[in-house]
């Protein structure tokens, strides 16, 4: 069944709290990512009931909501129309992020801020990569057609001229000048400048250098490389934001892109550019000697913290490993390893959906396997798999023997950026590569299944029987009506008008005009649909608003001095209420017993702007 | 414009009454705005608007400022210092 994107982006809305407290909003390829101004307003549960959403998680100060691929932009669209939001740029999300966020985790943040917008281009040409460069084995003459050409040239693209990609992603990420950022992506592939991955074909007398004051920068690209590209961006976007502000607007023009480039490209030569190679080169290293690590243990270590990374949004990075083993050797060892573990959480994703009795845990696990198995694991991830944990950590087992197992027999691909089912075509031996999926998942999907149990879900699930209870008190009449609406009867019992709430304050309609009601029952319910705008600490009043009718349903008098004792609420402020929603409990003898009166203020606070007040239920 | 800040000495803040007494008092002051807000924060309401003020969640030794704009600027101020002293 189609979901409606309307009403899922509303619902998200309200559970949210209002649009209010939405500062702004972002996606990626299958989360909705929003910036809260008040995470207490936050009804997280109800948000996981949403239709359309397949789970939500905190993280770096956002809050993430699993959609799902090709779903989630489409909501995003509606969320926006409904919270008149405008599409924030990664910048603004991050940016007031970040506040909240200690800074190593911002620095482990940032390459995945910066690959998930590229995600689309990436995925697709991995895919096509993996099966145009899979055709010739099957059939070599079709290696040397136009045909073959042609595609591959289109597949390798995105992964040929990376950098630019990645550079205009981080200049949106670090708010800086998106053109600018792609200025320097593209200098950083330049076609004067020597491959980087055809360097390996020059004698090293033979590369031409640049003297550069007391520089010697060799003239060689960055294709396949990241980190120095995120990293020059970055400090270009931080000169440009302060050039800005310090360039006098009349020059700012042409001065501040002009020296913003110029700097930026020469320290990229110079410094950051050989610094990073070097380490990138470290990292490829000691990945690769992690995973040559005897008897396949490094493999199966790496095979089993490789979900960790897909959390923490860093497997993006391992791209760059393997274009540097295709570069340098070939063979892409990498990939089963990452397919083991993508596998792996496949397999356990489909045990919950197997075994799940529950037909929204069902829904969402099933097709999130599949996606899974295609080797995009955010959804069974983070919509399932994660969440309940251990699936998440049966799947990591899977992952390791399934990684250590590839690594005994000692196959690769010949390409990167592809996992699961289509990797069958990227890799050199489909036989044990087959063998290795079908270990990982059925691994991870044993475990699963016997480890994990269905009551492991969570709170949301245990809670749902609760809603049977008995009925409550039913408002039927209005106490006050004026033209912004009518206010049901909140409480059963006498209506009296304000005048003859015994309190003086209340009765001379300082805090507004209504009715006091004497209760015959210790409830108080909602008496329109409307928002909770107001829930004092003390429990015994809250603030409602509809239609701009601001009302005060204040319980007892002086109550305020039982603090809280006695009196229980049931919503916060933010909240939706429609008419005869549950709002506070009170004990009518505990607020005798104190020696007050019971008597439940109904006030409409603004009733000044209104001259049509009128009381039909005052008897 | 006046402002003065005032700390907070009643056991229960500002709730739902004395929200109600402090509109109450400044109700009469006509041609003056007098607005409410804990020292230092952004959020600031105008103490007519009661279910704002009730908003603030002001509590005991919270530091609040009240500024005053308009009419008699000085005579509304000090009438409502005292206020607040007699008060809260």
């Amino acid at each position: 069944m189609a979901l409606d994107y309307r009403k899922c982006a509303e619902e998200i809305v309200s559970k949210l709290g209002g649009k209010e407290n939405v500062i702004s909003a972002a996606h990626c390829a299958t989360r909705l990512r929003l910036l809260i101004a008040d995470n207490s307003k936050v009804d997280s549960k109800a948000l996981e009931e949403v239709d359309g959403v397949k789970g939500m998680f905190e993280s770096n100060g956002q809050l993430q909501l699993i959609i799902g691929t090709g779903t989630v932009n489409k909501v995003y669209e509606e969320f926006l129309a409904v919270t008149g939001l405008s599409a924030a740029s990664k910048a603004d999300i991050k940016e007031a992020a970040a506040s909240k966020m200690p800074l190593w985790k911002k620095v482990l943040k940032t390459p995945g801020d910066v690959f998930v917008p590229i995600l689309p281009a990436i995925v697709a040409s991995g895919l096509m990569m993996g099966l145009v460069e899979a055709i010739p084995k099957f059939w070599p003459a079709f290696g040397q057609t136009d045909w073959f050409s042609f595609l591959d040239l289109v597949a390798n693209t995105a992964f040929a001229l990376l950098p630019v990609l990645v550079a205009i992603s981080s200049a949106r990420v670090f708010g800086g000048n998106v053109f600018l950022g792609a200025v320097i992506g593209l200098m950083m592939v330049h076609p004067a400048l020597i491959n980087a991955w055809t360097v390996g074909n020059y004698a090293a007398g033979e590369i031409p250098t640049w003297h550069l004051f007391f520089f010697n920068v060799q003239q060689v690209g960055y294709q396949g490389h990241v980190i120095p590209v995120i990293l020059a961006v970055l400090l270009m976007s931080k000169l440009e934001q302060w050039l800005h502000k310090h360039v006098p607007e009349m020059i700012d023009l042409f001065v501040t892109p002009l020296v913003t480039v110029l700097v930026t490209s020469f320290v990229t030569f110079t410094v950051i550019g050989p610094i990073f190679s070097i380490f990138e080169n470290w990292v490829l290293a000691g990945a690769k000697w992690l995973i040559t690590v005897g008897f396949g243990i490094g493999s199966l270590i790496m095979g089993a913290i490789y979900p960790l990374t897909v959390v923490m949004g860093l497997h993006h990075m391992y791209n760059v490993i393997e274009a540097g083993m295709i570069a340098n050797t070939g063979l892409n060892t990498w990939m089963p390893i990452a397919s083991a573990a993508n596998f792996a959480q496949f397999g356990a994703c489909l045990a919950v959906a197997l075994k799940a009795k529950n037909q929204r845990t069902k829904s969402v696990a099933l097709p999130s396997s599949l996606s899974a198995s295609l080797g995009i694991t955010e959804p069974a991830i983070f919509g399932v798999n994660f969440r309940y944990m251990k699936p998440f950590i049966c799947g990591m087992a899977g992952g390791a023997i399934g990684a250590m197992f590839a690594s005994w027999v000692g196959f690769g691909a010949t390409t990167y950026g592809v996992t699961g089912i289509p990797g069958i075509l990227a890799v050199n031996n489909i036989p044990m590569y087959l063998i290795e999926l079908v270990i990982a998942a059925s691994i991870a999907f044993a475990l699963t299944w016997f480890l994990w149990k269905e009551d492991d879900v969570g709170e949301a699930s245990k809670k749902a029987p609760e809603k049977v209870e008995a009925p409550l008190y039913k408002p039927e009449k209005a106490v006050i009506k004026c033209s912004a609406g009518e206010v049901l009867q909140t409480t059963p019992g006498k209506v009296i008008p304000h005048t003859e709430i015994p309190d003086e304050t209340f009765a001379t309609g300082v805090l507004g005009d209504g009715v006091g009601i004497q209760p015959a029952e210790g409830v108080v319910v909602a008496p329109f649909d409307g928002v909770v705008t107001n829930v004092a600490e003390t429990k015994h009043a809250v603030g409602l608003e509809c239609n701009g009718m601001e009302l005060l349903i204040h319980v007892g008098v002086d109550t305020v001095n039982m603090k809280g004792d006695g009196f229980e609420v049931f919503v916060k402020e933010g909240d939706t209420i429609t008419a005869g929603q549950k709002l506070i409990t009170f004990d009518i003898d505990k607020i005798k017993a104190a020696g007050y009166s019971d008597t439940v203020c109904v006030l409409v606070t603004n009733s000044f702007e209104y001259d049509d007040m009128s009381y039909p239920g005052v008897e | 414009m006046k402002s003065f800040d005032y700390v907070i000495t009643d056991e229960v803040g500002i709730h739902a009454r004395p929200a109600g007494l402090l509109a109450r008092e400044v109700k009469g002051m006509a041609g003056s705005t007098v607005s409410i807000g804990k020292t230092g924060d952004e959020k600031v309401v105008n103490v007519l608007k009661v279910m704002g003020v009730m908003g603030l969640g002001i509590k005991k030794g919270d530091s609040v400022t009240v500024t005053v704009e308009g009419g008699d600027e000085d005579a509304v101020c000090a009438k409502v210092e005292e206020f607040f002293k007699a008060n809260f």
